[in-house]
Order: structure tokens, then C-alpha cells, then sequence
């Protein structure tokens, strides 16, 4: 860092001093600039008074009444776990055995080798916990329009506050995974447009459930907290997204 | 491992992770909603939401993160249920107040207040660097905005604060 300080003039110094103080601390620029050196302590020292202006008192911790969480018909963490990683090590051999074949055709045996596909989503779900934390910035539209490439489906922001966009491979086809904020936490929406299904399945987890509608030729799974009202995300969901083929 | 032990370690490893973090949870959402009472509320609704979906951190390393990143939302979520007004100055809550009461001291008085005054955009960014320890690229990514506008939101908010500590030394 200091040999970056020192090739800045003291405009950039300055600002990037302002910007993030711990610069002050290397050696750089301020060694051979008097003007920089006493900028860089008014800077110091007024971050210190922020610092103590900003600590607060913090009330003794109240523990709210925590739910008991009904782990007794759902599949446990550990269950799920467990066959995640082994679906997850099948899911990335399937892309590397697409990538050699250089072929998308379904193998008879493939269901057999990953699991059902509610296995398969939920796996996926779970090895992409950092989709799930909650937050209220949206997704911009080019991030939106890489993950759900118009060949694959359109689809409108009626579907709620997109906080998640990620083109996805599940079973080796290409799946846009998206998470929306609901009234109970985030949540996942994979669009499935070549995993034909026969009819609505649900499927529960630790805390969540989750269910993979037939639309079309295709599939959508939507999964969130277990006391989400996924009926009306449903409804959205089909509402906005429209397969392209 | 049956239910009630696998309830049970849960439970324990959320009570461990509450009390390392409990107070950068209240100190956080403080600054974010610049009211005690209402920081208290927070806390409570993201110490709730973190219980429910404690199986989603798979990192304990990352828990700082993922609880503040919760506070976050909460707070959004306490404002668009109750549509609060903008906080005026000169017409606080005694629970607003409180905030600014912290600790009496007449150099850092003004200071807090100033801080107090910032716009959320420049407050926000300014309380994870300082008091959180968060990067710049962490604060980025935590906020959902590039690097280079968190550096000028930062440049912005010092600037902000030394015009002020200055005036008040000049005069």
C-alpha cells in the first residue's frame, strides 16, 4: 500500500485518506509531504472521535421466545447434508460428462445417479447458502437479464423484490435461479424449463418447504420458510415468467 | 443424533452467537434507525429471523455478516410497516434523544449529533467502516453498491464531519 501512497499526488491522497483512514497508518505519500502529514492526522484524530461518538451503551440481552421448530417429520439437517454433497459431487461430474459428450440428451440412469429432483433442488439450495441472506436491494437488470437469458423464458419483476439472480446448471441443464424477499425471509425460485413433471410435488425441509410445479414442458420449484404463504408466491411466479421455447 | 440433541446444539449455537454479537446487532441497527427503543425491536425481530433460518449460516466465521446483514433488512422491514417520518433535529422522540444523550461529553456532543444528521446514505457506510471494521469491499457488497460509490459516500461523510468539527474549533 505505501508504494501506492507514495505515487499518489496529495489530491489523491487526500481523498483516499478520507475514504478509508487505515492508509494513514502506512508509510507513503505523508512521509515526504508536510501539508499530507497534517492532513493525515486531523483525519486520524477526527476518525478516533467518530469512533467514540458512535459507541453506545447496549441493554443487557433480552432473548426473544424462540419457536420450537418442528424437526420431527421433516428431513434433519444431517440427512440433508448428507445427501447433498454426493448429489452435488454427481451434479458437477453431469456438467463435466456434458462438456466432454458435448450432448444435452437425458440419460435413462441419471435420475438413479442424482436423486429425485426435489433432492436435487434442495441440494442446490443448500449449497448456495449466501442466496439466502435477507436483503432489500434488488438485482440490477443486467444481472436479472445474464441469469434468465431471454432463449430460456421472459419473465417481468411482478414476481417481487428479486434480491438473487445466478445462472445455474441442475442435471446439467441450464436452470436461472432467482431469490425474492417474502413475508417470512427469502425465497428460491429455480426455473426449470427442461425438467418436465407430471404434476405439483411438495417437499419439506428443516424450517422450509418447497414444491416444483409443472409449467409447461418445464418445472418450476419455489422453496421458502416453512410458515411462508407459498400459494400467493405461486400465483406471481406463474403470472411473470413465460418459457421462450 | 436424534431431535431433542440436534435441538438442543442448535439452540446452543445460536445462544454462543447472540452473545458475541449482540451488541454490534444494537449498535448497528442504533445508528441505522438513530432510536433506541426501535433498535431494540429490531434486534429482537433479527435475533427471531436469525433462529428460523440458522441452518442457512454454514460458516460461523461468517456470522458477524449474516446477522447484520439481517439487522439490515429488519430495520427496512420495521420502516415499511410503520412508514415513520424522516427524523427532524428539533423535534425528537425521548427515545431519539436518548441516542444523542449517550455518554455526555461536550466535544463529542456535537459530533454524535452531526452523525446523527447525516443522511442514511453516508451514515450507514460510515458506521461499518468505523465501528464494524468492515472493509470497503465488504461494505460494498453488503449494501449492494459497487466499491466506487461506497468511496464516495465515505469521502462524502468525513468531509461532512470535518466541515462541522471545524467550524466548531473556528468558532
Amino acid at each position: 500500500m505505501s508504494q501506492a501512497t507514495e505515487m499518489m499526488n496529495c489530491e489523491d491522497y487526500k481523498q483516499a485518506l478520507t475514504t478509508d483512514p487505515e492508509l494513514g497508518n502506512e508509510s507513503g505519500h505523508a512521509d515526504t509531504c508536510a501539508e499530507c502529514a497534517q492532513y493525515r492526522a486531523e483525519i486520524l484524530a477526527l476518525d478516533m472521535k467518530i469512533a467514540a461518538a458512535m459507541e453506545l451503551s447496549v441493554p443487557e440481552l433480552k432473548m426473544p421466545e424462540l419457536p420450537e421448530l418442528d424437526t420431527a417429520h421433516v428431513v434433519s439437517l444431517s440427512a440433508r447434508r448428507s445427501l447433498s454433497k454426493p448429489a452435488w459431487f454427481a451434479l458437477a461430474a453431469s456438467v463435466l460428462l456434458a462438456v466432454v459428450v458435448g450432448s444435452r440428451f437425458t440419460d435413462p440412469g441419471m435420475e438413479e445417479t442424482f436423486g429425485t429432483l426435489e433432492q436435487q433442488v434442495l441440494a442446490h439450495v443448500d449449497h448456495e447458502p449466501m442466496a439466502l441472506l435477507p436483503s432489500s436491494t434488488p438485482v440490477s437488470d443486467s444481472r436479472l437479464a445474464n441469469a434468465v437469458p431471454n432463449r430460456i423464458a421472459t419473465m417481468n419483476r411482478g414476481i417481487g423484490l428479486i434480491t438473487f439472480a445466478e445462472f445455474c446448471s441442475i442435471n446439467g441443464k441450464d436452470v436461472p435461479h432467482l431469490v425474492i424477499q417474502g413475508e417470512r425471509g427469502p425465497i428460491t425460485i429455480l426455473l426449470m424449463p427442461h425438467e418436465k413433471v407430471a404434476e405439483a410435488t411438495t417437499f419439506d425441509g428443516v424450517n422450509i418447504r418447497g414444491v416444483i410445479l409443472p409449467v409447461g414442458d418445464g418445472s418450476i420449484a419455489i422453496i421458502g420458510d416453512r410458515e411462508e404463504p407459498l400459494e400467493e408466491v405461486q400465483q406471481n411466479v406463474l403470472d411473470s415468467v413465460m418459457w421462450s421455447t | 443424533m436424534n431431535s431433542n440433541g440436534a435441538t438442543g446444539n442448535r439452540r446452543k449455537r445460536f445462544d454462543r452467537l447472540v452473545a458475541v454479537f449482540h451488541g454490534d446487532m444494537f449498535r448497528y441497527a442504533a445508528w441505522l434507525c438513530r432510536d433506541k427503543s426501535i433498535a431494540e425491536d429490531v434486534v429482537q425481530e433479527a435475533m427471531l429471523r436469525a433462529w428460523k433460518s440458522l441452518d442457512a449460516l454454514r460458516e460461523d466465521s461468517a456470522a458477524k455478516h449474516w446477522l447484520l446483514t439481517i439487522v439490515r433488512r429488519e430495520n427496512a422491514r420495521y420502516f415499511e410497516r410503520r412508514r415513520l417520518e424522516t427524523v427532524d433535529i428539533d423535534n425528537l422522540t425521548p427515545s431519539q434523544s436518548a441516542l444523542l444523550a449517550e455518554a455526555p461529553n461536550e466535544e463529542l456532543d456535537d459530533l454524535r449529533e452531526a452523525i446523527f444528521e447525516l443522511e442514511d446514505d453516508y451514515r450507514e457506510p460510515l458506521v461499518l467502516q468505523v465501528l464494524m471494521g468492515y472493509s470497503t469491499n465488504e461494505i460494498a457488497e453488503h449494501m449492494g453498491l459497487n466499491q466506487g460509490a461506497v468511496l464516495t459516500r465515505l469521502h462524502r461523510a468525513r468531509l461532512k464531519l470535518k466541515d462541522i468539527t471545524a467550524n466548531e474549533v473556528s468558532s
